[in-house]
């Protein structure tokens, strides 16, 4: 199930040119807007209507699928990246060098969420960086690896005392071979599962940025900024709202089935 | 899926619901006006001061005006009405204006009113060194040896008996009148004013239908009725509240669970709510302002100083754009004056879409293919827009605009230099309405400055100057009128400007705010309305 909603995800966004032929950031004030101004609702003509700005709103939704996946992969990328090398680290080297590498994690963890996410997505977007997807996925990539590196850190702890591990050292292998060789595919599914729920997180995470302002730059579509430009016209328009929500709605959904689904097969694995 | 399926289908169903839109309350059905009750509303800023002489603030003015009477006051058609003057004069070489004061009048505790306290409170901004004011007294007869410091009193404010005030002017304004309607020439009492000390910003001498109750700084200005003036048809409610510091969106949401009784200048979803549903309507108030926005170009420059190419952007813009992107709340402007405004020709049409037209004259001027240009514009949710739109329209004739967008101190400096951007929105704003305050500053040849030039398209016309001369001595209103309308040919033919639109203030009111409608210069002015209230004072539901 999870499958089947990721993979539509992902043909969205990939077959977005296609998909629609209307430009997501062109805003047609002849025929996108009513009499006095307001959005138009679903219709022959946009099948999902059109937003304050006379833009059809199945071209952004479309386009938006293709800006959070981008977003949402670079962060998890970054997360797996850190979270993956401190939980080794920590979970192999043991002793002071795990009790630092913990202990920072649980002082970033010690913060709420959003609120160091928003101190660095306002930092990072003050940097100018060249890209405007940037620092969004920069701040949930460097939010979102603990989760990562505390599972990882346990699973190599057990796995260091394993007889596997001290015949491997006992003939003389360098502890990045052991990690490399030995540890990291015995990990592997921890990894799988803690990514792809990770992922659901930060699709979540963008459109929470989004919504606050933080996101890319206007006039690029996000599914959060969809819903923040469109809150304000609930009642006129409640698909400015609806299409947006059940996109997250349904994206973040797939991914955790996904996540879950995963983890069964891990766990099967193993049990096997 | 099926729990997914059901999650969707309520979202829907909320959204969907149709559902009573319209007001709660009705009007009970008096017939004439009632007294008592108070009136609620909010604003978005907050009150600075309450000293006639210093506030120039939007929203201090809605406390202001019901606070100070002037001599004279505007009609909601923008005429001059008598408030605590009855009569008055001008004479022949329009540079005597006299005063009759009404009989009778009184400050706020009844001790009486003379032409003195008005000489007072002219003399007294002369004198200030902080009074955004004092210019507007500048052509009365010794003003500036007040300004300067050599003299006490002005030469020029006579006051032969306590109910007559004679103004000599060392030269004509024929805007003199609009000033006596502002409130800071309201009559002050020179012990007030010294008992009062720093705190006078807080305790305002009142002249007018009402008085001050209480200020809660920041939070709230509570105004109660004048028992001592003259007017009754001018005070029918018992007191009125000023929220301070309430957005826009939270004022509409108040002004829903009936928390305030009007809200003001509705955010887009708000007034297309309000105008979706009929049974509002009656409620919805719009008037126009006296403002003038559009693009204005350097016509020194290149391709600016073609008056073929100025023409052709007029016509390649297409105004319903821009009045359906800002939901019907504008008028389509032919030039600075705003609807209602002396010496505006109605009959006038503005610019029509033509783009054929558009594309021939750039041809005729050298420019087939258009070219490319800066365009500079504010950081405003309105603006943006109207940029965005006018660049799509000027695309379709080859005009191709690069936006750049600035604060709005930051476009005031740049557009106010001959060297800067030669392309750019630009609105204006009178101070009163007349036609002076819009040509003069905007298109007279010696508006022009270096720096901060209110002429912000360099345009020079000796022609024009000559007129505008002519106008501002004409002592004779019809004369005057006939000489600003040329004044608007000539630039509608030249286009200095693109003309856009007169942006409307909206406001919606409880059903039961009855005698009420927006005015065109002090905008929320409650000081007639009343309150059509049940038995008991609570609103009749619908």
């Amino acid at each position: 199930m999870g499958a089947v909603l990721v993979a539509a995800l992902v043909a969205v966004a990939a077959l977005a040119p296609v998909l629609s032929a209307k430009n997501p950031l062109a805003s047609d004030v002849e025929h996108g807007l009513s009499e006095l101004g307001a959005p138009l609702p679903p219709s022959g003509e946009s099948v999902l209507g059109t937003d304050q700005l006379g833009r059809d709103v199945w071209a952004r939704v479309v386009a938006g699928a293709g800006t959070s996946l981008a977003i949402a992969t670079l962060a998890t990328l970054i997360a797996l990246v850190l979270g993956l090398s401190i939980g080794l680290i920590a979970g192999y080297a043991g002793g002071a060098i795990d009790n630092a590498l913990m202990r920072l994690v649980d002082l970033v963890l010690a913060f709420p969420f959003l609120l160091l996410a928003i101190l660095l997505a306002a930092l990072f977007r003050e940097a100018n960086l060249a890209s405007s997807n940037a620092p969004v996925f920069l701040t949930l990539g460097a939010v979102g690896w603990m989760t990562m590196a505390r599972v990882i850190r346990g699973k190599t702890q057990v796995l260091a005392g394993s007889e596997m591990i001290m015949a491997a050292r006992a003939i003389g292998a360098s502890p990045s071979r052991i990690i490399v060789r030995h540890i990291l595919p015995n990990v592997a599914g921890a990894v799988i599962v803690v990514t792809a729920l990770g992922f659901a997180q930060n699709l979540l995470a963008e459109s929470v940025l989004s919504y606050l302002g933080l996101g890319p730059p206007p006039p690029a579509p996000t599914w959060g900024r969809m819903l923040y430009e469109g809150r304000a016209y609930y009642r006129i328009a409640p698909h400015l709202v609806l299409v947006p929500g059940v996109a997250i709605l349904l994206a973040v959904i797939g991914f955790n089935l996904l996540g879950e689904g995963l983890r069964d097969a891990a766990d099967a694995k193993v049990q096997r | 899926m099926n729990r997914l399926g059901g999650v969707i289908a309520v979202l829907l169903a909320a959204g969907c619901a149709p559902a009573d839109r319209g007001p709660r309350f009705r009007p009970a059905g008096a017939t004439t006006p009632r007294d008592g009750g108070t009136l609620r509303f909010a604003v978005k800023d907050q009150v600075r001061t309450l000293d006639p002489m210093i506030a120039d603030d939007d929203s201090g003015w809605y406390v202001l005006h019901p606070l100070f009477d002037t001599l004279i006051d505007f009609s909601p058609d923008l005429e001059i009405i008598p408030r605590l003057a009855t009569s008055w004069a001008v004479s022949q070489d329009g540079r005597t204006y006299t005063f009759e004061l009404r009989p009778g009048i009184t400050f706020s505790d009844g001790v009486p009113i003379a032409a003195a306290h008005v000489k007072y409170s002219l003399e007294r901004t002369l004198h200030a060194q902080d009074s955004p004011f004092t210019q507007y007294l500048g052509d009365i007869e010794g003003a500036h040896d007040v300004i300067d410091g050599r003299a006490t009193t002005c030469a020029g404010l006579l006051t032969p008996s306590d109910h007559r005030l004679v103004i000599r002017l060392a030269q004509p304004n024929p805007a003199l009148l609009d000033i006596f309607a502002m409130p800071f020439t309201t009559p002050q009492r020179a012990e007030h004013v010294a008992a009062a000390g720093d705190q006078l910003r807080r305790r305002p001498d009142a002249t007018g239908p009402f008085m001050l109750d209480s200020w809660d700084e920041g939070d709230r200005v509570v105004l109660t009725r004048n028992p001592h003036y003259y007017d009754p048809t001018r005070a029918h409610l018992d007191a009125m509240v000023m929220i301070e510091n309430v957005p826009r969106d939270t004022q509409f949401e108040m002004f829903e669970r009936a928390e305030i009784d009007a809200a003001e200048k509705l955010a887009t979803p708000d007034y297309l709510f309000v105008m979706s549903e009929p049974a509002w309507q009656p409620y919805v108030h719009r008037s126009p302002a006296m403002n003038v926005y559009g693009s204005r170009m350097n016509v020194q420059v290149k391709p600016f100083n073609d008056r073929r190419v100025r023409q052709a952007l007029n016509y390649a813009l297409d105004k319903r754009h821009t009045q359906r992107l800002l939901n019907g709340t504008t008028v389509p402007a032919h030039g600075i004056l705003p609807p209602g405004m002396v010496g505006r020709d109605p009959g006038l049409a503005p610019y029509p879409h033509d783009v054929a037209k558009a594309r021939a004259l750039l041809a005729e001027a050298g420019y087939p293919d258009g070219f490319d240009v800066e365009y500079v514009t504010t950081n405003d949710e309105e603006t943006e827009k109207v940029a965005g739109s006018l660049q799509s329209d000027l695309a379709e004739v080859g005009v191709r605009l690069r936006i750049t967008v600035m604060s709005w101190a930051a476009w005031q400096t740049a557009i106010g230099q001959p060297q800067g951007p030669a392309f750019s929105f630009a609105s204006w704003t009178a101070d009163f309405p007349d036609p002076t305050d819009f040509f003069d500053p905007l298109f007279d040849s010696r508006a022009i400055t270096s720096t901060n030039s209110s002429n912000n398209s360099f345009y020079q016309n000796p022609e024009l100057d000559a007129l505008l001369d002519e106008a501002r001595r004409a002592p004779d209103l019809l004369e005057r009128k006939a000489l600003y309308r040329r004044a608007e040919h000539i630039l509608y033919d030249d286009a200095p400007w693109i003309w856009d639109y007169h942006r409307l203030s909206t406001e919606v009111t409880q059903p039961y705010v009855r005698g009420y409608e927006l005015h065109p210069i002090w905008q929320r002015d409650y000081t007639s309305a009343w309150l059509d209230l049940g038995p008991g004072g609570a609103p009749v539901a619908r």
